[in-house]
């Protein structure tokens, strides 16, 4: 069934205001009351997806808290984008999550950072402020600076309400997940009868760095891209791209092609990186380090490649807003494409045999279970969605860089498990080599900077790649003097991680690291687990890692 | 089995291919992005790059007693981007293929270039580096070149007399 664009405005016109802000992207102001009813219809009848919620302090522009409600809309290559006013003096909206229960992260950062209140929120806990943040501290409201939150959290840190909590509860915080020198702290809790787990709880932002308050406060709007390569330590040329796109295309700049297919390069450079980063991941965990060295020592070809193009195997550096810094000469697009060829061929017989192999596939087919309904509740992203059968990739359906100008494939799977993220994973890498050549072979001369950058303030723009490990959306709002005056980036795995909850549910307990990294959270080997026996009420704690080894034996 | 044989095959012809770093050098290619480091023969310290620096990793000061202006890099801070080498007029800074910055004194992790300054011919403030007004005076028309000899309120005061003339 397919519904016309027309329809999809003029079904809305009727909530409000409809106002077109870039190409096939579209403001809707609607009331509150209305939030609920609008929402329901993009997700759940249009067809559209619930993407990202952000939340503005727009008090000093027009006297007003801002909510905005990111959907896109696949089959028409839209992104609408649901605003409301929130009440200054008094901050509440009806909440969305009792109608998209995706959205239920999005509204308690919202609720963290702004302080808004979200009706029937069935838990508007703290998501992301740590337990001994002082109550009515909202760090992303404009009148709360970086100096004054340093004094306001150094004064409030004694009679914290956390601190309180720990000693009449008598537990302490253990460092492990929580420290935060070690790099991705996840932290899940497994609720295990005998080997089968039974309930998992996670706790994550244990590494929240505010970088978005930085952003916003310090960095000028040309700075912001470096920051933004650095939210990822896997995948942040994306971020990059995404953040440039969103400012691109609220101040109108046009980016000249030849810039647009470099960026399109580098970012299937990334994906093929990425994914197979993932694969050596995968076998690592289920004990196949043949597997997890041969795919990694394939991926250095690629990192070669990268450091080749751009002076670096990570972090590129290669986006301002308007544009590229580097450009690329014929004898790089030869030493690429010679490196692809054998990347591919190198690929296609060792990675093709490994999927094949009989343990791999019976620990992993029917195994972390993610059903399509499941999925479009959650509104997962990227492979997990693929894998679950939902269509949706943001190269094809809201085309960007320069994917409008090739041909390509999105695989999709029905079943849902851990299996078919790899197939999804799989098929997208040969895709990615047969993007790379296309692009390199029909790169166009010309500039790779537009000629003039001019910002205007206070316009919306919204920036949406696909990154490896799904969309990614960027909301920014330009201001004044070479600023940011709200940027918002949403990560792929944001979406992604609360799934998880769901698959390991009814699987056993050797099964939950592979199940983990399926949605491939930027996965390290400082992951902590806590198993806890419901029948015997015993509480270890464990490495991930170790988890893996001992279920080897 | 033949998968698995064929994986064993793969990997007995791939054999070792750890490399012995640091005993055995790593190549890196060209235009790669290593540590950066300032030519003080061509910096005239105008501090282009401190202000594009993302990471605030250059800064600039300026010593009023000695009449001193300092671009200082900090390579702790450095995320190896090369905006400063973009910005520079000079080509004074650029970035090397150096990697190995790996020290036991943070004092290694810096670059001072230390510059004379100019000081206005009317009020006697040092202004900008000697090198920074011969570098503009390329560019500015021999008729006006004396008012590069003035700090920016001087010479906002003196060109606004000379208006005044014209006016008459």
């Amino acid at each position: 069934m397919h519904i016309s664009t027309t329809k999809i405005l003029d079904s809305l016109s009727k909530y409000g205001k409809i106002e077109k802000v870039h190409e096939n992207t579209y403001f809707v102001e609607v009331s509150a009351d209305k939030v609920r009813e609008v929402s329901e219809i993009l997700h759940w009848k249009l067809g559209g997806h619930f993407s990202v919620t952000v939340g503005s302090d727009e008090r000093p522009i027009n006297g007003y808290f801002k909510v905005y409600h990111v959907f896109l809309m696949d089959k028409q290559k839209l992104s609408i984008i649901v605003h409301v006013k929130v009440n200054p003096v008094v901050p509440k909206l009806p909440s969305i999550t009792p109608i998209i229960p995706g959205a239920n992260w999005h509204e308690r950062e919202v609720h963290d950072f702004f302080g808004i209140f979200f009706e029937d929120h069935p838990n508007l806990e703290r998501l992301i402020l740590p337990y001994d943040w002082p109550k009515g501290v909202y760090p992303l409201r404009k009148d709360v600076s970086i100096r004054g939150l340093r004094s306001k959290l150094l004064k409030n840190n004694a009679e914290s309400e956390g601190k309180r909590k720990a000693e009449e509860e008598g537990y302490i915080v253990p460092i492990g997940p929580y420290h935060p020198a070690l790099h991705e702290p996840e932290y899940f809790e497994l609720y295990v009868d005998g080997e089968k787990i039974v309930d998992a709880k996670y706790k994550g932002f244990h590494v929240h760095r505010g970088i978005e308050k930085v952003a916003e406060e310090k960095l000028t709007i040309n700075q912001i891209p470096f920051i933004a390569e650095r939210i990822c330590g896997i995948c942040g040329y994306t971020h990059n791209v995404a953040y440039c796109q969103a400012v691109e295309n609220a101040a109108g700049i046009e980016v000249p092609l030849r810039a647009k297919y470099i960026r399109s390069i580098l970012l299937e450079i990334e994906r093929i990186h990425s994914h197979l980063l993932w694969f050596g991941v995968l076998f690592h965990l289920l004990g196949f380090d043949t597997g997890f060295m041969m795919t990694w020592l394939i991926r250095e070809k690629i990192m070669d490649l990268a450091e080749v193009l751009t002076g670096n195997r990570k972090n590129y550096g290669l986006n301002l807003v308007g544009g590229v810094r580097r450009d690329i000469n014929s004898e790089k697009i030869e030493f690429s494409l010679k490196t692809l060829n054998y990347v591919e061929t190198k690929l296609r017989s060792v990675l093709d045999k490994m999927l094949k192999l009989k343990e791999v596939i019976s620990r992993t087919k029917n195994i972390g279970l993610l059903n399509r309904n499941e999925a479009k509740k959650l509104s997962v992203v990227g492979p997990v969605a693929r894998a679950s059968g939902i269509d949706t990739d943001v190269r094809k359906h809201h085309p960007y860089a320069a994917y409008s100008e090739v041909e390509f494939k999105v695989p999709v799977y029905d079943e849902g498990d851990v299996y078919s993220r790899a197939l999804v994973r799989y098929d997208e890498v040969f895709e990615s080599i047969n993007i790379l050549k296309q692009l390199l072979k029909n790169i166009p001369k010309g500039n790779i900077m537009a000629d003039e950058v001019k910002i205007p303030e206070y316009r919306k723009g919204l920036g949406l790649t696909e990154a490896p490990r799904g969309e990614n959306v960027h909301l920014v709002i330009t201001g004044r003097d070479n600023k940011i005056y709200r940027w918002r980036p949403r990560a792929p795995s944001y979406n992604n991680i609360p799934s998880t909850l769901i698959m390991l549910k009814g699987e056993n307990l050797a099964d939950a690291p592979a199940i983990i990294a399926s949605i491939d959270p930027c996965f390290s080997c400082t992951d902590h687990l806590v198993i806890i026996d419901i029948k015997r009420n015993i509480k270890r704690r464990i490495r991930l890692k170790e988890l893996a080894r001992r279920r080897q034996c | 089995m033949s998968a698995r044989l064929h994986i064993l095959k793969e990997a007995l012809r791939t054999g070792v291919v750890t490399k012995k770093y640091p005993y055995e050098p790593v190549k890196v290619p060209e235009g790669f992005r290593g540590k950066p480091s300032i030519d003080v023969e061509k910096c005239i310290g105008c501090g282009a790059c401190v202000n594009v620096c993302p990471p605030n990793a250059l800064s600039a000061e300026i010593d009023l007693n000695k009449s001193v202006k300092r671009i200082i890099l900090f390579l702790g801070k450095c995320i190896f981007c090369g905006r400063c080498q973009d910005a520079c007029p000079t080509e004074a800074i650029k970035l090397t293929r150096e990697f190995e910055l790996s020290t036991l004194t943070t004092n290694d992790l810096y670059q001072v270039v230390e510059l004379k300054m100019a000081k206005c011919e009317i009020c006697g403030k040092p202004y900008a580096t000697i090198r920074q007004v011969l570098f503009t005076a390329k560019s500015v028309p021999k008729d006006q070149r004396p008012l590069l000899l003035l700090c920016s309120e001087c010479r906002s005061k003196v060109s606004a007399k000379y208006i005044s003339y014209a006016r008459w």
